[in-house]
């Protein structure tokens, strides 16, 4: 209880301290995101040439939800590193830091989502009963991130290196987790491998509730979320077992 | 004096020190072996780099020994004085004091029906609804010493700092750390001032090079500390 509480607080007291720190505060919660999806639009839509109008739905969807995953990531990743002149001054639960981390993105993520919804509603992709389904997506999501921020959080300080690979590994995930574009083009030999990554079945699910008004692939979806929740458990074992090899790192 | 409530045994800690491949861990503490009692101010002197410092963490449970070991009498809740834990400069005092106590393991409500003191005692007045990036440094730790003391762990850490701000909030602040090491409080003290070491504690160890010399009486250990 204690835990959530100071979690809790923790979060709101890094957006808070966040968003004074620029002249339009939150609101580039929604403008940086904006301007994202607007250089892969460019980049996509306009240079590349794609016609297909459900491209941009498609581009959105997969970007507003990827956006939320990396920064969880990237953002819990540093969390334990910096946190450790606190954790040699205080008992914590070394949890407490990625998960700050993700909270506060996923609070970020709500705003952004709302957004995403009205932005497909006056495009005409209206809700649908299907929308039943989207918790359980964004769950499947949320826990997927969680590992991730978890296991980089739990490796950072140990070789704080590996800051520059995360980066990049991210970058290569997302070509191959169908954010912006479709997996389908690609040869069968790699779509067998690339069906591993949890992250394609949650996008996809998400992309047949919020586009095509359809339940998702119920067998995909099951596959992506005990994908996740094995990840989550691995990456909170790892951490426990860590523990106590923090606050004797150099910094 | 009563009882031991925490035990030391040939406790040694290894630190990871400077990252590259192949380095092995540095020994910050090698071997100390002490008995704090209840109710009573340890007092610990020795050199700069001698261990004081990781001997604290380890009784407060932040570094666990890489061998020897540590014992409890009961459970107890063990803590360094930390002031100013978890600031953030664009925070305004209020929602500093609430993270900070909320960090030291108060709950929010405890922590929040303990604002208006914590106002009062820091003097910050209407800066306490400001960001702390406009405070003067002595205002930081003023706030920072106010927030510490509303966290009453069993057993009390001091690393050096007894007091902070400037002469008078310095005075106050000392005396009622005081106050509370001589109303019963179990205390660790490090210090470099023999004269507070003496007036304070009730004993004292001295360490050097990770490992215990000498644990004894003040005079003594002082004596023999400065003989040495």
């Amino acid at each position: 209880m204690r835990f959530f509480e100071l979690l809790w607080f923790s979060a709101y007291a890094e957006l808070k301290a966040e968003s004074a720190r620029s002249y339009l505060g939150f609101l580039w919660w929604l403008l940086e995101p904006a301007m994202f999806m607007a250089v892969f639009y460019f980049a996509f839509g306009l240079l590349m040439g794609i016609r297909d109008p459900n491209y941009i739905p498609f581009l959105l969807i997969g970007l507003t939800l990827w956006q939320w995953f990396k920064s969880c990531i990237s953002h819990g990743g540093h969390a334990i590193w910096l946190n450790i002149p606190m954790m040699r001054q205080v008992r914590l639960p070394v949890l407490l830091f990625p998960l700050t981390a993700v909270v506060s993105d996923t609070l970020k993520f709500v705003f952004i989502f709302v957004v995403l919804l009205l932005i497909l509603w006056a495009m005409g992709y209206g809700p649908s009963r299907a929308y039943l389904a989207l918790p359980l997506v964004l769950l499947a999501l949320l826990l997927l991130a969680s590992a991730g921020a978890l296991v980089s959080a739990a490796i950072v300080p140990f070789v704080p290196d590996l800051r520059f690979v995360i980066e990049n590994a991210l970058m290569a995930m997302m070509f191959v987790s169908g954010v912006v574009f479709s997996l389908e083009a690609l040869p069968e030999t790699y779509r067998a491998w690339i069906s591993l990554n949890p992250m394609v079945g949650i996008l996809e699910s998400a992309r047949d509730i919020l586009m095509r008004g359809q339940w998702p692939n119920w067998w995909l979806l099951a596959k992506s979320c005990i994908g996740s929740i094995l990840a989550l458990a691995i990456a909170m074992l790892l951490i426990h077992r860590l523990a106590p090899r923090y606050p004797k790192l150099a910094v | 004096m009563s009882s031991s409530i925490l035990h030391l045994e040939n406790v040694g800690v290894a630190y990871q020190g400077v990252r590259r491949v192949g380095t092995r861990g540095f020994w910050a503490l090698e071997d100390v072996s002490l008995d704090l009692h209840e109710g009573e101010t340890l007092g610990v002197i020795g050199r700069n780099g001698a261990g004081k410092s990781t001997l604290l963490r380890v009784i407060a449970g932040i570094l666990q020994p890489d061998r020897g070991r540590v014992s409890l009498k009961r459970p107890l809740r063990i803590q360094m004085l930390a002031l100013g834990l978890g600031f953030v400069p664009h925070l305004t005092g209020r929602d500093n004091a609430i993270l900070s106590g909320m960090l030291l393991g108060l709950r929010r409500r405890e922590i929040e029906a303990r604002l208006s003191a914590i106002r009062d005692y820091s003097e910050l007045g209407d800066f306490f609804e400001q960001p702390l990036n406009t405070y003067s440094s002595g205002m930081v730790m003023r706030l920072g010493f106010s927030v510490a003391m509303q966290s009453q762990p069993d057993v009390l850490l001091i690393d050096e700092v007894l007091g902070v701000g400037d002469a008078e909030f310095l005075k106050k602040s000392e005396n009622d750390l005081r106050l509370r090491m001589r109303s019963g409080m179990t205390c660790v003290l490090v210090s470099h001032q023999d004269s507070l070491i003496a007036e304070l504690s009730h004993r004292a160890v001295w360490i050097e090079h990770g490992r215990l010399v000498l644990q004894d009486s003040v005079d003594k250990a002082l004596a023999a500390y400065h003989a040495a």
